[in-house]
């Protein structure tokens, strides 16, 4: 982190005198001016413990008379976020106002007007409805609307409350969202891997209640799955240790690792160097660590050889997540296709281009320092085929990049591996488009003004050039009266995409032409009830509107339909990727996909199909296929779908009731 | 006469007795904040709305001088002044701020040197001008026309000012509301601006303030070159003053300075200047400038007292301070941006910049430079450096 400067110190302290000195009338200006030193300080760690030591001070010295956050007593902890978002000097004065909160939570001040209990149970409250600062992950709502640097603000500020705080209060809250991170099985652990950090330090999780007994599962899982591992700590005693054991040891330790490994989707630093070993000294052992399935355990016996060759080259401490891919990709069988293991056998003999090696370094945080960028693109890509539905954008505006690596893993996993070798050795990738050539190299800034590296290495080798690509086929799409989605997404994506597109939005009249319709058409092609029983085949690159948690219209956004599915209850619900990293949102309307409890894959988010009907806005379908079914949608559930639609996101448009052919 | 809440904290700090003149819209703060108030509708003259009715209302805070914050309140001030000092002339001498013609035509007869003027009533009038400007300065065939401002008689700053660079231009631009008006040639040379305080007729503190962009950005004290000509240009100030008899108060001309060190007049208002000038000058020059205004105006202030709230003779400032005002680059946008490079700027001192209303459009009409959004200041050391700073963050777009 970026310090502070003595002369942005003295700054302040100038501005806090001239503040001081000026009389009622001049103060509301003085203060303006203060912000920005406040805005400034708030971007540093040491600013933001310079402000914690001055927030009580200027409490006092009135920089809140006058505005909302003058009575602590009577602030509310679920506004904080919005006012973060409204940006400076709103989120300034806020981050001073928390700052202060915790200076007499701490009791290195007093207020007159709010005792160190209240401060405390305000900000664990704040703490829980602000996770995804403390823990770096925005929403996609966020991301739209907050700028860079008022993002860097709130994420410093927590990452400061969190140091300073007392965190019993949010232990339970924690601990699930430690659990429903880990549900959704993403293949970049390491927001899941800080949190539990966190948790570990900061409680005594030795108790019996269920809540200790659940985190101390992935504590586990991280830390020590085995007895071995517990009783050696560092890594080359494990190592020595591991020399030492004997087969009764071993297996037990195999049974540990593979059972921690499944129950949470964490593989600990310990597990590769048990994996080499027993590949090395006992293969009949590697089922067991990896805790196969019967059909896991047949494509091992199968092809031990290459999948042992991978395990020597690539999996070492830094690099373990791959191990859950593995099993993952053994799971489903995906060495039983030969391009697959072509793929991979070409993939082992590249020669890194120097660009892409660096930006796979730079995603590393402590790469291990015998193990070369390949290694961990090679491992990268077996985390993306072994869990197609963990791949995230991270902190980029890049879900469509996103959503084609999840689906080409899924459905051309051979094909996605010759594009991470063409853009791997060449830096460079070439997709065609109505008879027209795109090559990224040739093409302008796509989406993305700066990547963000917190993302798995074939996202990183990827992305920079999908999103270009993508974003000049939108360009060359625009401007012919329809959504551009339509021509883009089959050519995109490829030919699993249906062509037949339908989207709510007019482009000639500018309005929601025939909601019903369009919704509908929706129904008649996916809804079990009313198409006929068929089930989806492919993913269905879907185009929502992004509401805030009041319903309001904030953008769009890109996801996966993945299927449609009746629950255990009988409910019908849409299953979908999000590929921000966060499947659980809020969207307003009571409207809140989760990702855990309602029949859900590791990875999908989920809806009742009317709630999620109402955010869509474009789909792609056969128009072929749903002659016959039309009639067959009640106007009712129409109706239920376009009420949810009309009182959020359609209040920013205007709406056209004439009914279109589709 | 006029509201601004720092002249009234500095009269406060100061402890002089004083009363503050101004529209009823503000009476209620004022009563809220036991400010000493007149309400008046400034913008009325009529049979209850007068001079003679405000010095009525004004005996009761035994006011002995009016000193005008606005443009707009500089005949007031002139004409309660007139009562106050016995002398109708001092009336007549406001009008001499409010009429640009009069004031240069003032100018001319004492021998400073302005450009070619003239009242204009119309479009031809401005042609026949700028007609007349070409023959003087032996246009040939297929030379560029003489360039020509117009400027409404009596407007602060650059509001309604216009450059006239063809006969073309004159068509496109001028608008039958601009008219009647001053037109005047253009003038050569560098453009600044100074802040002169008087009392009983003698320049005591001259403040030179940098105009790097007119309208955007300045800073004070003068950079190097302009304080090499600081003797040349005092010498002018004080002429000016002496022309137009000015004996208490603050002006505010503006010069421009030629290559062969001449001194063209262009203009002077005796109000508070735009672009928060005084504010830099209190904090380049460590004095309270708005007090050190409103006691210029005072003629029974003492040596002392006046001794006391300048900055020294011999003083000159550590530090230069500037500002650049921040207008918007896009007619659309919805966040406030500030860039990390600012952060890391050394001069970077504080602004005052507040996030656009959601997605803002920006309105058509702006009066002068319009509205800006915020203020950044910078402090430093070096005026060459400053100068940079200042004309680069005029292009980078905060507002996106």
């Amino acid at each position: 982190m970026l310090e502070t400067s003595e002369r942005v110190f003295d700054n302040f302290e100038q501005s806090f005198k001239d503040f001081q000195e000026a009389t009622d009338l001049t103060k509301p200006d003085k203060a303006t001016k203060l912000a920005s030193q406040i805005d400034i300080l708030s971007l540093t760690r040491d600013g933001l413990t310079y402000l914690y030591q001055k927030s009580g001070a200027l409490d006092k010295a009135g920089i809140f008379e006058g505005t909302a956050w003058n009575e602590p007593d009577k602030l509310v902890p679920y506004l904080v976020k919005g006012t973060l978002k409204v940006g400076h000097p709103s989120s300034s004065f806020e981050i001073l106002s928390e700052l202060r909160l915790l200076a007499y939570a701490n009791g290195d001040y007093q207020s007159p007007r709010i005792s160190a209990e209240d401060a405390q149970s305000f900000l664990e409250e704040v703490m829980v409805h602000n996770l995804e600062f403390a823990l770096k992950e925005p929403t996609e709502e966020t991301r739209n609307v907050m700028s860079e640097r008022e993002l860097k603000k709130s994420f410093n500020l927590f990452g400061f409350i969190v140091s300073e705080i007392d965190l019993d209060g949010v232990y339970q809250k924690l601990a699930e969202e430690i659990k429903l991170i880990c549900a959704q099985r993403p293949i970049v652990t390491r927001k899941a891997r800080e949190l539990i950090r966190l948790v570990d330090e900061r409680f005594d999780t030795s108790g019996d209640t269920k809540t200790d007994k659940q985190v101390r599962l992935y504590i586990n899982a991280i830390n020590a799955p085995s007895e071995g591992s517990k009783q050696h700590t560092s890594i080359e005693d494990y190592l020595v240790f591991l020399q030492n054991a004997d087969i009764k040891t071993l297996t037990a330790e195999a049974d540990a690792f593979g059972y921690y490994m499944n129950a949470t989707g964490l593989v600990s630093k310990y597990h590769p160097l048990l994996l080499k070993k027993l590949v090395q000294d006992h293969p009949q052992l590697v089922p067991n660590s990896l805790d196969l399935n019967d059909r896991g355990i047949a494509e091992w016996e199968k092809f031990h050889e290459l999948v042992s060759t991978l395990i020597m080259e690539i999996v070492s401490p830094d690099n373990c997540q791959c191990i859950y891919g593995l099993s993952r990709m053994l799971g489903k069988n995906l060495f039983s296709r030969r391009p697959v293991r072509v793929g991979l056998e070409n993939l082992r003999k590249i020669k890194l281009n120097a660009q892409v090696e660096k930006r796979i370094i730079k995603s590393l945080i402590h790469p291990d320092v015998d193990v070369s960028a390949l290694q961990y693109l090679l491992g990268g890509t077996i985390k993306v085929l072994g869990q197609p539905l963990g791949v995230g954008q991270g902190n980029n505006p890049t879900c469509q990049s996103a959503r084609g690596i999840s689906m080409w893993s899924q459905h051309a996993p051979a094909k996605l591996i010759d594009m991470i070798i063409t853009v791997a050795t060449q830096n460079n990738l070439v997709m065609r488009f109505e008879n027209r050539d795109l090559t990224s190299n040739l093409l302008l800034k796509g989406l993305l003004e700066k990547l963000d590296y917190n993302l798995d290495p074939v996202s990183v080798v990827l992305v920079p050039h999908l999103d270009k690509i993508y974003n000049e086929m939108m360009k060359l799409s625009s401007g012919r009266g329809e959504d551009p989605h339509k021509w883009v997404n089959p050519l995109m994506y490829g030919q699993w995409i249906q062509l037949s597109f339908a989207s709510c939005y007019d482009y000639l009249s500018n309005s929601i032409l025939d909601y019903d319709g369009f919704i509908r058409v929706f129904y008649a092609a996916f809804h079990p009830s009313y198409n006929g029983g068929r089930e989806m085949v492919y993913p269905n690159p879907v185009g929502i509107f992004i509401t805030s948690n009041k319903g309001d219209m904030v953008g769009f956004h890109a996801i996966s339909l993945l299927r449609i599915d009746k629950d255990k209850h009988g409910e019908v619900r849409a299953y979908f990727l999000n590929p921000n990293n966060e499947g659980r949102q809020d969207w307003g309307q009571e409207i809140k996909p989760s990702v855990h409890g309602h029949g859900e894959k590791p990875g999908e988010s989920s809806l009742p199909i009317n709630q999620f009907s109402a955010r869509v806005y474009a789909f792609h379908y056969n128009h072929l296929d749903i002659k016959g079914f039309l009639q067959n949608v009640p106007a009712s559930e129409l109706a239920e779908v376009s009420e949810l639609a009309k009182s959020s996101w359609g209040k920013s448009y205007f709406w056209n009731q004439q009914s279109k052919i589709w | 006469m006029g509201w601004s809440l720092p002249v009234i904290e500095s009269m406060e700090k100061l402890g002089k007795p004083y009363v503050v003149v101004s529209f009823p819209d503000f009476e209620p703060y004022a009563q809220e904040n036991n400010i000493p108030f007149v309400s008046y509708q400034l913008d009325e003259w009529s049979d209850s709305s007068n001079s003679l009715d405000l010095f009525e209302k004004l005996k009761a805070f035994d006011v002995d001088v009016a000193v005008p914050l606005y443009e707009e309140t500089v005949e007031w001030a002139g004409a309660l002044n007139s009562i106050y000092r016995g002398d109708p002339r001092v009336l007549n001498r406001a009008f001499l701020f409010r009429n640009k013609a009069m004031m240069k035509r003032k100018a001319l007869i004492g021998g400073l040197r302005v450009g070619l003027f003239e009242e204009v009533y119309n479009k031809e009038g401005v042609k026949a001008f700028m007609k007349r400007l070409n023959q003087a300065n032996l246009q040939l065939d297929g030379e560029e026309d003489s360039w020509v401002h117009i400027k409404p008689f009596a407007a602060a700053g650059t509001v309604g000012h216009r450059l006239l660079k063809s006969m073309a231009d004159i068509d496109e631009k001028c608008e039958d509301g601009d008219f009647p008006c001053l037109a005047e040639s253009h003038l050569p040379g560098r453009e600044f601006s100074c802040e002169a305080f008087i009392n009983k007729g003698k320049v005591r503190f001259l403040n030179i303030t940098e105009y790097v962009h007119l309208g955007y950005s300045n800073f004070i004290p003068e950079g190097h070159y302009l304080k090499t000509k600081r003797d040349l240009i005092l010498k002018h100030v004080q002429k000016l003053v002496d022309i137009f008899g000015i004996e208490y108060g603050m002006i505010h001309p503006e010069w421009f300075l030629t290559e062969n060190d001449e001194l063209n007049f262009g203009e002077t208002a005796c109000r508070i200047p735009g672009g928060h000038i005084l504010e830099l000058a209190s904090k380049s020059w460590g004095f309270d400038a708005l007090a050190a205004f409103v006691l210029c105006h005072d003629p029974n202030i003492t040596e002392e007292e006046l001794d006391e709230i300048f900055p020294d003779k011999d003083h000159w400032p550590e530090n230069y301070h500037g500002n650049v005002m921040i207008y918007p680059q896009k007619r659309q946008f919805s966040k406030l941006e500030i860039p990390e490079e600012l952060n890391n700027e050394p001069y970077f001192v504080e602004h005052t910049l507040v996030p656009p209303l959601s997605s803002q459009k920006l309105s058509g009409d702006r009066a002068g430079f319009g509205n800006h959004f915020g203020t950044i200041n910078f402090k430093g050391e070096d005026p060459d450096r400053m100068t940079e700073l200042l004309l680069h963050y005029e292009t980078v777009d905060f507002y996106v």
